[in-house]
Protein backbone atom coordinates (compact mmCIF):
# COMPACT_ATOMS: atom_id res chain seq x y z
CA UNK A 1 0.00 0.00 0.00
CA UNK A 2 1.67 3.65 -0.85
CA UNK A 3 1.53 6.68 0.77
CA UNK A 4 0.74 10.02 -0.63
CA UNK A 5 2.40 11.49 2.08
CA UNK A 6 5.26 9.52 4.22
CA UNK A 7 3.98 9.78 7.70
CA UNK A 8 5.86 6.53 8.55
CA UNK A 9 9.01 8.69 9.14
CA UNK A 10 9.96 7.58 12.60
CA UNK A 11 10.78 11.22 13.53
CA UNK A 12 7.30 13.80 12.76
CA UNK A 13 8.27 16.98 13.12
CA UNK A 14 8.13 18.03 16.70
CA UNK A 15 5.25 19.98 17.51
CA UNK A 16 6.00 22.67 20.72
CA UNK A 17 3.10 23.73 21.82
CA UNK A 18 4.01 24.90 25.18
CA UNK A 19 0.18 25.37 26.46
CA UNK A 20 0.40 21.92 26.49
CA UNK A 21 2.58 21.92 29.23
CA UNK A 22 5.35 19.01 29.24
CA UNK A 23 5.16 16.42 26.49
CA UNK A 24 2.67 13.38 27.42
CA UNK A 25 5.43 10.67 26.36
CA UNK A 26 8.25 12.27 28.19
CA UNK A 27 6.09 12.04 31.30
CA UNK A 28 5.14 8.73 30.74
CA UNK A 29 8.32 7.29 30.40
CA UNK A 30 9.58 9.54 33.65
CA UNK A 31 6.32 8.01 35.30
CA UNK A 32 6.80 4.46 34.38
CA UNK A 33 11.04 4.75 35.54
CA UNK A 34 9.81 6.08 38.86
CA UNK A 35 7.23 3.26 39.34
CA UNK A 36 9.61 0.29 38.54
CA UNK A 37 12.30 2.17 40.85
CA UNK A 38 9.61 2.37 43.91
CA UNK A 39 8.65 -1.24 43.05
CA UNK A 40 12.38 -1.96 43.54
CA UNK A 41 12.25 -3.91 40.20
CA UNK A 42 15.18 -1.32 38.97
CA UNK A 43 17.89 1.10 40.06
CA UNK A 44 17.48 4.64 38.49
CA UNK A 45 21.28 4.16 38.15
CA UNK A 46 21.19 1.70 35.76
CA UNK A 47 19.62 3.75 33.68
CA UNK A 48 21.57 6.37 33.99
CA UNK A 49 24.71 3.84 33.25
CA UNK A 50 22.88 3.24 29.87
CA UNK A 51 22.12 6.77 28.81
CA UNK A 52 26.48 7.32 29.20
CA UNK A 53 26.75 3.71 27.47
CA UNK A 54 24.91 5.20 24.65
CA UNK A 55 26.31 8.13 24.25
CA UNK A 56 29.81 7.08 24.34
CA UNK A 57 29.33 4.64 21.01
CA UNK A 58 29.88 6.42 17.81
CA UNK A 59 30.77 4.98 14.11
CA UNK A 60 34.14 5.68 14.61
CA UNK A 61 34.53 2.47 16.71
CA UNK A 62 33.73 0.27 14.18
CA UNK A 63 36.11 2.25 11.71
CA UNK A 64 38.94 1.53 13.64
CA UNK A 65 37.83 -1.62 13.87
CA UNK A 66 37.46 -1.95 10.30
CA UNK A 67 41.04 -0.23 10.01
CA UNK A 68 42.69 -2.71 11.96
CA UNK A 69 41.37 -5.39 9.92
CA UNK A 70 43.10 -3.78 6.94
CA UNK A 71 46.10 -3.68 8.28
CA UNK A 72 46.40 -6.92 10.21
CA UNK A 73 45.12 -10.48 7.63
CA UNK A 74 44.96 -12.48 10.44
CA UNK A 75 42.61 -10.17 12.41
CA UNK A 76 40.77 -9.49 9.68
CA UNK A 77 40.38 -13.82 9.37
CA UNK A 78 39.11 -13.54 13.23
CA UNK A 79 36.66 -10.75 12.32
CA UNK A 80 35.47 -12.43 9.20
CA UNK A 81 35.12 -15.75 11.26
CA UNK A 82 33.59 -14.61 14.76
CA UNK A 83 32.58 -11.25 14.56
CA UNK A 84 31.70 -11.06 18.40
CA UNK A 85 34.93 -12.99 19.57
CA UNK A 86 37.16 -10.63 17.46
CA UNK A 87 35.46 -7.59 18.82
CA UNK A 88 35.96 -8.71 22.26
CA UNK A 89 39.47 -9.22 21.71
CA UNK A 90 39.73 -5.73 20.20
CA UNK A 91 38.29 -4.28 23.21
CA UNK A 92 34.44 -3.44 22.16
CA UNK A 93 31.68 -3.74 24.94
CA UNK A 94 29.22 -6.04 23.20
CA UNK A 95 26.77 -4.51 25.61
CA UNK A 96 23.41 -5.44 24.38
CA UNK A 97 24.34 -9.34 24.17
CA UNK A 98 23.91 -9.65 20.45
CA UNK A 99 25.86 -11.89 17.94
CA UNK A 100 27.91 -10.00 15.00
CA UNK A 101 29.05 -11.27 11.50
CA UNK A 102 31.19 -9.18 9.52
CA UNK A 103 30.84 -9.42 5.87
CA UNK A 104 33.50 -7.97 3.69
CA UNK A 105 32.92 -5.98 -0.23
CA UNK A 106 34.13 -7.65 -2.73
CA UNK A 107 34.76 -7.51 -6.53
CA UNK A 108 32.52 -9.89 -7.35
CA UNK A 109 29.99 -8.76 -4.68
CA UNK A 110 28.70 -5.97 -2.56
CA UNK A 111 26.84 -6.40 0.35
CA UNK A 112 23.79 -4.08 2.04
CA UNK A 113 22.26 -4.62 5.05
CA UNK A 114 18.67 -3.80 6.22
CA UNK A 115 15.92 -4.49 8.66
CA UNK A 116 13.11 -4.82 7.28
CA UNK A 117 10.98 -5.64 10.42
CA UNK A 118 12.37 -2.48 13.07
CA UNK A 119 16.11 -1.32 12.98
CA UNK A 120 18.00 -4.18 14.06
CA UNK A 121 21.39 -2.58 13.85
CA UNK A 122 25.26 -3.21 15.29
CA UNK A 123 24.92 -0.99 18.28
CA UNK A 124 27.87 -1.81 20.31
CA UNK A 125 30.04 -0.80 17.35
CA UNK A 126 28.17 1.75 15.00
CA UNK A 127 25.97 3.85 17.85
CA UNK A 128 22.45 4.24 17.00
CA UNK A 129 21.36 3.88 13.59
CA UNK A 130 20.38 6.98 11.41
CA UNK A 131 15.99 7.96 10.69
CA UNK A 132 16.60 6.59 7.25
CA UNK A 133 17.43 2.96 8.68
CA UNK A 134 14.70 2.95 10.35
CA UNK A 135 12.53 4.64 7.69
CA UNK A 136 9.39 2.62 5.92
CA UNK A 137 11.22 3.61 2.74
CA UNK A 138 14.30 1.84 3.28
CA UNK A 139 12.96 -0.97 5.19
CA UNK A 140 10.65 -1.42 1.82
CA UNK A 141 12.87 -0.87 -0.61
CA UNK A 142 16.28 -2.27 0.38
CA UNK A 143 15.39 -6.01 -0.56
CA UNK A 144 13.50 -5.44 -3.60
CA UNK A 145 15.13 -2.25 -5.23
CA UNK A 146 18.94 -2.67 -4.24
CA UNK A 147 20.40 -1.37 -6.85
CA UNK A 148 17.88 1.56 -7.28
CA UNK A 149 18.19 2.60 -3.62
CA UNK A 150 22.05 2.03 -3.64
CA UNK A 151 21.57 4.79 -7.11
CA UNK A 152 19.93 6.89 -4.42
CA UNK A 153 23.22 6.93 -1.76
CA UNK A 154 25.04 7.66 -4.82
CA UNK A 155 26.65 4.03 -5.38
CA UNK A 156 26.20 2.81 -8.53
CA UNK A 157 27.42 -1.03 -9.09
CA UNK A 158 28.09 -2.21 -12.35
CA UNK A 159 25.89 -5.10 -13.76
CA UNK A 160 28.86 -7.43 -13.22
CA UNK A 161 29.11 -7.14 -9.20
CA UNK A 162 26.13 -9.36 -7.84
CA UNK A 163 24.29 -7.34 -4.69
CA UNK A 164 23.71 -9.00 -1.70
CA UNK A 165 20.76 -7.83 0.61
CA UNK A 166 21.19 -9.17 4.29
CA UNK A 167 17.59 -8.91 6.18
CA UNK A 168 18.56 -8.47 9.82
CA UNK A 169 15.57 -10.13 11.05
CA UNK A 170 16.53 -12.20 13.77
CA UNK A 171 19.49 -12.42 16.41
CA UNK A 172 22.79 -11.78 13.93
CA UNK A 173 24.07 -7.82 13.64
CA UNK A 174 25.74 -6.98 10.72
CA UNK A 175 28.37 -4.82 9.78
CA UNK A 176 29.95 -4.60 6.37
CA UNK A 177 33.67 -4.38 6.11
CA UNK A 178 34.02 -2.03 2.90
CA UNK A 179 37.13 -3.21 0.11
CA UNK A 180 40.40 -0.64 1.34
CA UNK A 181 40.71 1.89 -1.81
CA UNK A 182 43.50 2.07 -3.84
CA UNK A 183 46.23 4.69 -3.23
CA UNK A 184 46.18 4.12 0.98
CA UNK A 185 48.90 1.73 0.59
CA UNK A 186 51.03 3.85 3.14
CA UNK A 187 48.23 5.28 5.59
CA UNK A 188 48.47 4.79 9.12
CA UNK A 189 45.62 2.70 10.96
CA UNK A 190 44.52 6.16 12.13
CA UNK A 191 44.14 7.95 8.35
CA UNK A 192 42.49 4.33 7.42
CA UNK A 193 39.83 4.60 9.97
CA UNK A 194 38.68 8.01 8.31
CA UNK A 195 38.50 6.80 5.19
CA UNK A 196 36.02 4.28 6.66
CA UNK A 197 32.36 6.05 7.05
CA UNK A 198 28.98 4.84 9.04
CA UNK A 199 27.32 4.18 5.84
CA UNK A 200 30.12 2.13 4.01
CA UNK A 201 30.03 -0.11 6.98
CA UNK A 202 26.05 -0.24 6.38
CA UNK A 203 26.91 -0.95 2.73
CA UNK A 204 24.54 2.02 0.67
CA UNK A 205 28.47 3.78 0.30
CA UNK A 206 31.87 2.87 -0.32
CA UNK A 207 34.62 3.66 1.85
CA UNK A 208 36.22 6.95 0.72
CA UNK A 209 39.07 7.34 -1.64
CA UNK A 210 42.21 9.26 0.46
CA UNK A 211 42.83 12.92 -1.22
CA UNK B 1 5.06 -16.08 -5.02
CA UNK B 2 4.40 -17.61 -8.35
CA UNK B 3 2.60 -21.01 -8.51
CA UNK B 4 1.70 -21.01 -4.01
CA UNK B 5 -2.29 -20.93 -3.47
CA UNK B 6 -3.01 -17.74 -2.17
CA UNK B 7 -4.07 -18.93 1.38
CA UNK B 8 -7.36 -16.51 1.24
CA UNK B 9 -5.03 -13.54 1.10
CA UNK B 10 -6.65 -11.70 -2.03
CA UNK B 11 -9.04 -10.39 0.47
CA UNK B 12 -8.54 -7.57 2.88
CA UNK B 13 -9.16 -8.76 6.17
CA UNK B 14 -7.44 -11.67 5.79
CA UNK B 15 -4.50 -9.61 4.36
CA UNK B 16 -4.75 -7.17 7.44
CA UNK B 17 -4.52 -10.16 10.24
CA UNK B 18 -2.19 -12.20 8.39
CA UNK B 19 0.74 -9.19 6.65
CA UNK B 20 1.41 -6.94 9.70
CA UNK B 21 1.84 -2.93 8.45
CA UNK B 22 5.27 -3.33 10.29
CA UNK B 23 6.59 -5.93 8.12
CA UNK B 24 7.35 -3.56 4.78
CA UNK B 25 10.46 -5.69 3.23
CA UNK B 26 9.27 -5.37 -0.77
CA UNK B 27 6.11 -3.09 -0.33
CA UNK B 28 6.43 -0.26 -3.03
CA UNK B 29 7.77 2.97 -1.27
CA UNK B 30 8.89 6.62 -2.07
CA UNK B 31 13.07 8.09 -1.96
CA UNK B 32 14.48 7.34 1.36
CA UNK B 33 14.85 10.95 3.64
CA UNK B 34 18.27 11.32 4.22
CA UNK B 35 17.94 14.02 6.82
CA UNK B 36 19.15 12.83 10.59
CA UNK B 37 18.32 14.05 13.91
CA UNK B 38 19.73 14.46 16.87
CA UNK B 39 17.99 12.29 19.41
CA UNK B 40 15.88 14.49 21.96
CA UNK B 41 16.68 13.83 25.89
CA UNK B 42 13.49 12.29 26.11
CA UNK B 43 14.35 9.59 23.44
CA UNK B 44 17.50 9.06 24.63
CA UNK B 45 16.03 8.38 27.84
CA UNK B 46 13.32 5.95 26.83
CA UNK B 47 16.21 3.89 24.62
CA UNK B 48 18.03 3.63 28.05
CA UNK B 49 14.46 2.90 30.11
CA UNK B 50 14.07 0.15 27.34
CA UNK B 51 17.81 -1.29 27.69
CA UNK B 52 16.96 -1.82 31.20
CA UNK B 53 13.70 -2.98 31.13
CA UNK B 54 14.83 -6.09 28.32
CA UNK B 55 18.29 -6.48 30.70
CA UNK B 56 15.44 -7.30 33.25
CA UNK B 57 13.30 -9.12 31.16
CA UNK B 58 10.55 -6.87 32.49
CA UNK B 59 9.75 -6.00 28.78
CA UNK B 60 11.77 -8.33 26.75
CA UNK B 61 13.51 -6.73 22.72
CA UNK B 62 10.11 -9.50 21.42
CA UNK B 63 7.68 -7.84 23.73
CA UNK B 64 8.55 -4.47 22.82
CA UNK B 65 8.54 -4.87 19.38
CA UNK B 66 5.02 -7.17 19.44
CA UNK B 67 3.78 -4.31 21.58
CA UNK B 68 4.15 -2.04 18.80
CA UNK B 69 3.56 -3.94 16.24
CA UNK B 70 -0.18 -4.61 17.88
CA UNK B 71 -0.98 -0.73 17.50
CA UNK B 72 -1.95 -1.25 14.21
CA UNK B 73 -0.52 1.08 11.01
CA UNK B 74 -2.37 4.12 11.84
CA UNK B 75 -0.91 4.55 15.90
CA UNK B 76 2.55 3.43 14.03
CA UNK B 77 2.45 6.10 10.98
CA UNK B 78 1.41 8.83 13.57
CA UNK B 79 3.67 7.89 16.74
CA UNK B 80 7.61 8.63 16.14
CA UNK B 81 9.54 5.13 16.99
CA UNK B 82 10.34 6.25 20.67
CA UNK B 83 6.65 7.40 20.97
CA UNK B 84 5.83 3.94 20.09
CA UNK B 85 8.31 2.48 22.41
CA UNK B 86 7.29 4.39 25.40
CA UNK B 87 3.55 2.95 24.54
CA UNK B 88 4.56 -0.23 24.36
CA UNK B 89 6.07 -0.78 27.46
CA UNK B 90 3.08 1.03 29.26
CA UNK B 91 1.14 -2.08 27.68
CA UNK B 92 3.34 -4.81 28.08
CA UNK B 93 3.77 -3.58 31.92
CA UNK B 94 0.02 -3.06 32.49
CA UNK B 95 -0.25 -7.19 31.12
CA UNK B 96 2.08 -8.48 33.46
CA UNK B 97 0.27 -6.34 36.28
CA UNK B 98 3.73 -4.27 36.98
CA UNK B 99 2.19 -1.51 36.29
CA UNK B 100 -1.71 -0.87 36.39
CA UNK B 101 -3.26 1.32 34.69
CA UNK B 102 -4.36 3.12 37.54
CA UNK B 103 -0.95 3.58 38.77
CA UNK B 104 0.54 4.88 35.83
CA UNK B 105 -2.58 7.48 35.73
CA UNK B 106 -1.42 8.72 38.85
CA UNK B 107 1.89 9.18 38.47
CA UNK B 108 2.15 10.93 35.00
CA UNK B 109 -0.34 13.62 36.99
CA UNK B 110 1.89 13.98 39.84
CA UNK B 111 5.47 13.73 37.09
CA UNK B 112 3.41 16.21 34.83
CA UNK B 113 2.76 18.75 37.66
CA UNK B 114 6.38 18.10 38.83
CA UNK B 115 8.13 18.65 35.38
CA UNK B 116 5.58 21.94 34.87
CA UNK B 117 7.29 23.56 38.08
CA UNK B 118 10.54 22.59 36.84
CA UNK B 119 9.77 24.78 33.44
CA UNK B 120 8.67 27.56 35.11
CA UNK C 1 24.23 -30.51 18.76
CA UNK C 2 22.58 -31.76 15.76
CA UNK C 3 20.76 -29.52 13.95
CA UNK C 4 18.02 -30.50 10.98
CA UNK C 5 19.63 -28.69 8.08
CA UNK C 6 23.37 -28.30 7.06
CA UNK C 7 24.88 -25.85 4.68
CA UNK C 8 23.94 -26.16 0.88
CA UNK C 9 20.53 -27.95 1.78
CA UNK C 10 18.20 -27.13 -0.10
CA UNK C 11 15.18 -25.56 1.82
CA UNK C 12 11.79 -23.68 1.29
CA UNK C 13 10.64 -21.53 3.88
CA UNK C 14 7.38 -21.81 5.14
CA UNK C 15 3.93 -20.21 3.21
CA UNK C 16 2.18 -20.23 6.39
CA UNK C 17 0.23 -16.93 7.60
CA UNK C 18 -1.65 -17.03 10.56
CA UNK C 19 -1.04 -13.93 13.08
CA UNK C 20 1.70 -13.35 16.05
CA UNK C 21 4.57 -11.83 16.61
CA UNK C 22 6.91 -13.78 13.45
CA UNK C 23 10.50 -12.98 12.65
CA UNK C 24 9.72 -14.39 9.17
CA UNK C 25 9.04 -11.79 6.98
CA UNK C 26 5.97 -12.09 4.62
CA UNK C 27 8.12 -11.37 1.77
CA UNK C 28 9.90 -14.53 1.97
CA UNK C 29 7.33 -17.24 2.74
CA UNK C 30 7.18 -20.01 0.49
CA UNK C 31 10.28 -18.84 -1.13
CA UNK C 32 12.78 -21.80 -1.80
CA UNK C 33 16.97 -21.12 -1.25
CA UNK C 34 19.56 -22.91 0.12
CA UNK C 35 21.11 -23.02 3.77
CA UNK C 36 23.73 -20.30 3.69
CA UNK C 37 24.86 -20.86 7.39
CA UNK C 38 24.14 -23.09 10.62
CA UNK C 39 23.77 -20.65 13.55
CA UNK C 40 23.01 -21.33 17.03
CA UNK C 41 20.01 -22.02 18.87
CA UNK C 42 18.09 -19.29 20.27
CA UNK C 43 14.49 -18.83 21.83
CA UNK C 44 12.00 -18.50 20.09
CA UNK C 45 10.96 -15.00 18.98
CA UNK C 46 7.57 -16.07 18.56
CA UNK C 47 7.08 -17.21 21.97
CA UNK C 48 8.79 -14.50 23.94
CA UNK C 49 6.74 -11.67 22.77
CA UNK C 50 4.64 -13.08 24.70
CA UNK C 51 7.04 -13.24 27.95
CA UNK C 52 8.10 -16.84 27.88
CA UNK C 53 11.85 -16.44 28.59
CA UNK C 54 12.83 -19.90 28.42
CA UNK C 55 12.46 -23.84 27.06
CA UNK C 56 12.06 -22.85 23.63
CA UNK C 57 15.67 -22.69 22.06
CA UNK C 58 15.39 -23.19 18.49
CA UNK C 59 18.10 -23.32 15.98
CA UNK C 60 18.48 -20.67 13.59
CA UNK C 61 19.84 -20.70 9.95
CA UNK C 62 20.89 -18.25 7.25
CA UNK C 63 18.79 -18.70 4.15
CA UNK C 64 20.17 -17.41 0.77
CA UNK C 65 17.93 -16.56 -1.60
CA UNK C 66 17.95 -15.80 -5.61
CA UNK C 67 15.98 -12.05 -6.10
CA UNK C 68 14.78 -12.79 -9.58
CA UNK C 69 13.39 -15.80 -8.14
CA UNK C 70 11.84 -13.93 -5.25
CA UNK C 71 10.17 -11.01 -6.81
CA UNK C 72 8.18 -11.16 -9.99
CA UNK C 73 9.57 -8.55 -12.46
CA UNK C 74 12.71 -8.17 -10.32
CA UNK C 75 14.77 -4.89 -11.83
CA UNK C 76 18.27 -5.90 -11.09
CA UNK C 77 20.59 -8.78 -11.72
CA UNK C 78 20.15 -12.20 -11.61
CA UNK C 79 23.08 -12.47 -9.87
CA UNK C 80 21.74 -11.09 -6.70
CA UNK C 81 20.70 -12.31 -4.01
CA UNK C 82 19.56 -11.88 -0.73
CA UNK C 83 20.10 -13.57 2.91
CA UNK C 84 18.05 -13.52 6.29
CA UNK C 85 17.64 -15.43 9.18
CA UNK C 86 14.97 -18.11 9.53
CA UNK C 87 14.19 -20.81 12.47
CA UNK C 88 14.18 -24.40 11.75
CA UNK C 89 10.48 -24.38 12.35
CA UNK C 90 10.25 -22.19 9.24
CA UNK C 91 12.12 -24.38 6.80
CA UNK C 92 11.03 -27.46 5.06
CA UNK C 93 13.24 -29.68 2.76
CA UNK C 94 12.66 -28.40 -0.87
Amino acid sequence: MTHDHDHTEPHAPIEVDVSDGPDYFEVMVHALQELLVDKGLIDADEVRARLELIDSVEPSRGAALIARAWTDPAFKQRLLADGSAAIDEFGIDNYDGTHLIVIEQTPEVHNLVVCTLCSCYPRPVLGLPPDWYKSRAYRARAVRDPRGLLREFGTDIPPEVSIRVHDSNANMRYLIMPMRPAGSESMTEAELANLITRDSMIGVTVARLPR
Amino acid sequence: MPGTPDHGLSREPARLIAHQPHDVGGQPDGPVNMAEHELSPFEKHCHALLDVLAAHKLVNTEEKRRGVEDMGEVIIGSLTYYQRWAASAAKVLNEKGLVTTQELGRKMVDVRAQLAAEEQ
Amino acid sequence: MTSRYAVGDRVRICARYAPGHVRTPFYVRGATGHIERVLDKFLDPEREAFGINAGTETQLYRVRLNQSALWPGYTGEPIDTLELEIFEHWLEPA
